[in-house]
């Protein structure tokens, strides 16, 4: 539904993304997570057909953002970081203006506003003016402004920045309600939203893609073990000999990048428990006679993500207000969750990532 | 729905969002006040004036001084239309500075950005509806003028009137549309005004510039100059060269509006 392939982007001689490939199905919710400043908006403003990309593709419905952008424009909803909202306009006549402009004929435009407005629970504000609306119902006519044409892919800039934690849920519901007919990004810098509202998770860092898939596998990355990937040269079947050797290691994925070169493979090993075993890998296949060109321990970047990531809500004057809407048991899994998110466990006192290169 | 409907509807839907904004905002009520006040105010003093010289001009003819008949109500409509043409240019950068810069301080600009609407569209809509609100200023004033024209005898032919208040209306939207240019290329409204100002001065420079200097070059400032072309117009001379002028500077000023909302999309950071 959206496909998102080594994405770049440069401002002047800074570079805001690099690099940066997602996929998101049909029905799917996909949450891009990341810190502040991770290029999350920037993201998003090249899949809306906003900015244009300096490198990579985007296909939304299978239309590429460039080559297609009238395509685009008419199946996407979004909602950029601002709501983008006309303030001297009553609600319904904002989302009768937008309803105009993203191409619904004449005859299907009542029922679609009626429907906006019903979803975002906004009937009782119908006839008030924006300049007049708390800043929860802003947010909601934003979001109410990218459904409101019922488009197949909608982008939410960080859609509960701002909030107070009882609109927080609110939006959250409505946007779990998306779900199944519509595939939704929403971007956001806050851990528990993530798994609160997203099917899956793409993690951004700095520009770069970091890592994507469930938020569970997510989780079994941080806390399974350690694993590293390896570069070595040699013949396939001593390598996995020599490695099977190591004591305490428990997978081995053969992966296979396209550039390599002949007699060189590119593996991933890793272990069950939290101990460095990079200098057994190494004297292993070094004592073997095999050529070692990349020894490096992943998932370090993911650690570093997380550390950044806002893994709570609550704040020291208002304790317990986002877990008190909440129904007590998902509360209780969130709080466990947020837990041990503060304590990825793999986190070595030396450094998050050692790298050896030949 | 066709290409074309769809074009239509989304000017029009802008030109409604922007006419129901301007009768919204108590800025455009003061302009209004402004602009009626003066205008009937200068229309009083100009008809007065005229109709005093004629009668002294009657009275020298009737003690044997030469001199041709005047024709009053032709007189009158011509020195008014000079005098709201300079008014309304003072008013007209107000109108045009929050056209665009509006829209990209609000961020609303990224909605029509990433809606199926063309630039072209947004800037069409825009214009209509900024000068559709012109008319609506010169309307009342006009029918005061039709009313102190109908009491003249002769009647005036109302050719003249008519082409006269077009020549105002295309006036109006060539300077509008640069204006509109201008207020797409920052987010100060007050900048906008002031730099639109800008412009219509060194329209006046251009057309004084061209009555001053002959030759060649006067003759190219007053081809260019739309004041020039204006008072064609307010003589109720259809002249063909006159529209064309006015309709390429309303183009430039939309063209360039259109091209510039896609460079700020592509050079922002």
């Amino acid at each position: 539904m959206i496909d998102v392939e080594h994405l770049g982007k440069v401002y002047g001689s800074t570079s805001a993304i690099q690099d940066v490939t997602f996929q998101a199905q049909p029905g799917e919710i996909l949450g891009l997570l990341g810190p502040n400043g991770a290029g999350k908006t920037t993201t998003m403003r090249i899949l809306s057909g906003y900015l244009p990309a300096t490198q990579g593709n985007a296909w939304i419905a299978g239309y590429e953002v460039h080559e297609n952008p009238m395509a685009v424009r008419q199946r996407i909803g979004y909602l950029p970081e601002t709501p983008p909202l006309y303030a001297d306009m009553t609600v319904e006549n904002y989302l009768n203006f937008v309803v105009k402009i993203k191409g619904i004929p004449a005859g299907d435009r009542a029922a679609k506003v009626e429907s906006a407005l019903e979803r975002c629970s906004l009937q009782e504000k119908r006839k008030v003016h924006i300049r007049k609306l708390s800043k929860g119902f802003r947010q909601r006519v934003g979001i109410a402004q990218a459904i409101v044409h019922d488009p197949p892919a909608i982008i939410l800039d960080e859609p509960t920045v701002g909030l107070d934690p009882r609109q927080v849920i609110e939006v959250r519901n409505l946007i779990k309600n998306l779900a199944g007919q519509t595939t939704v990004i929403l971007s956001t810098h806050i851990l528990p939203e993530v798994s609160m509202t997203c099917d899956r998770v793409a993690i951004i860092n700095k520009g770069r893609m970091v890592s994507s898939g469930t938020l569970d596998d997510l989780m079994r990355q941080l806390a399974g073990g350690t694993r590293y990937e390896l570069e070595v040269e040699g013949d396939r079947s001593t390598i996995a000999e020599q490695l099977q050797r190591v004591e305490g290691l428990s997978s081995l994925d053969w992966l296979a990048p396209e550039d390599l070169p002949a007699q060189h493979h590119k593996l991933r090993v890793s272990t069950e428990t939290n101990q460095n075993f990079g200098k057994q890998l190494s004297t292993a296949l070094v004592n073997a006679n095999l050529g070692l060109y990349e020894l490096r321990r992943v998932g370090a970047s993911l650690e570093d993500v997380f550390l950044q990531l806002t893994t709570e809500e609550l704040t020291p004057e208002n304790p317990g207000a986002e877990t008190s809407g909440l129904p007590s048991e998902s509360s209780g899994e969130e709080a466990s969750r947020v837990e041990a998110m503060n304590l990825p466990p793999a986190i070595e006192p030396d450094g998050p990532s050692k790298e050896i290169k030949s | 729905m066709t290409a074309l409907t769809t074009v239509l509807t989304n000017i029009d839907a802008i030109f409604r969002k922007e006419l129901q904004s301007y009768f919204k905002s108590p800025l455009y009520f003061v302009i209004a006040g402004f602009f009626w006040v003066l205008t009937a105010l200068f229309l009083l003093l100009i008809a007065q004036n005229i109709i005093e010289q004629a009668g002294q001009m009657d009275a020298g003819r009737q003690l044997g001084q030469s001199g041709s008949p005047v024709d009053v109500p032709n007189l009158v409509l011509q020195n008014f239309l000079s005098v709201m043409g300079s008014i309304l240019l003072f008013v007209l950068p107000v109108l045009s500075m929050n056209l665009y810069t509006e829209e990209r301080k609000r961020g609303t600009l990224e909605l029509l950005a990433t809606s199926p609407i063309t630039n072209w569209s947004v800037a069409l809509g825009k214009l209509f509806a900024v000068v559709t609100f012109v008319i609506t200023l010169i309307f009342p004033v006009a029918l005061l003028e039709l009313y102190l024209l109908s009491t003249a005898k002769p009647a005036l032919p109302l050719q003249i009137f008519w082409v006269g208040h077009l020549g105002l209306v295309l006036l109006a939207a060539a300077v509008l549309s640069i204006g509109m240019f201008i207020s797409s290329l920052t987010d100060s409204a007050i900048m906008a005004a002031f730099l639109t100002f800008v412009v219509v001065l060194l329209l006046w420079i251009v057309n004084a510039l061209g009555q001053a200097l002959g030759g060649v070059l006067g003759d190219a400032l007053n081809q260019l100059s739309l004041l020039k072309h204006y008072s064609t117009l307010s003589q109720g001379v259809l002249d063909t060269p006159s529209l064309a002028l006015f309709l390429s500077y309303i183009f430039l000023g939309l063209f360039l509006t259109a091209q510039s909302i896609d460079l700020f999309r592509l050079q922002q950071s």
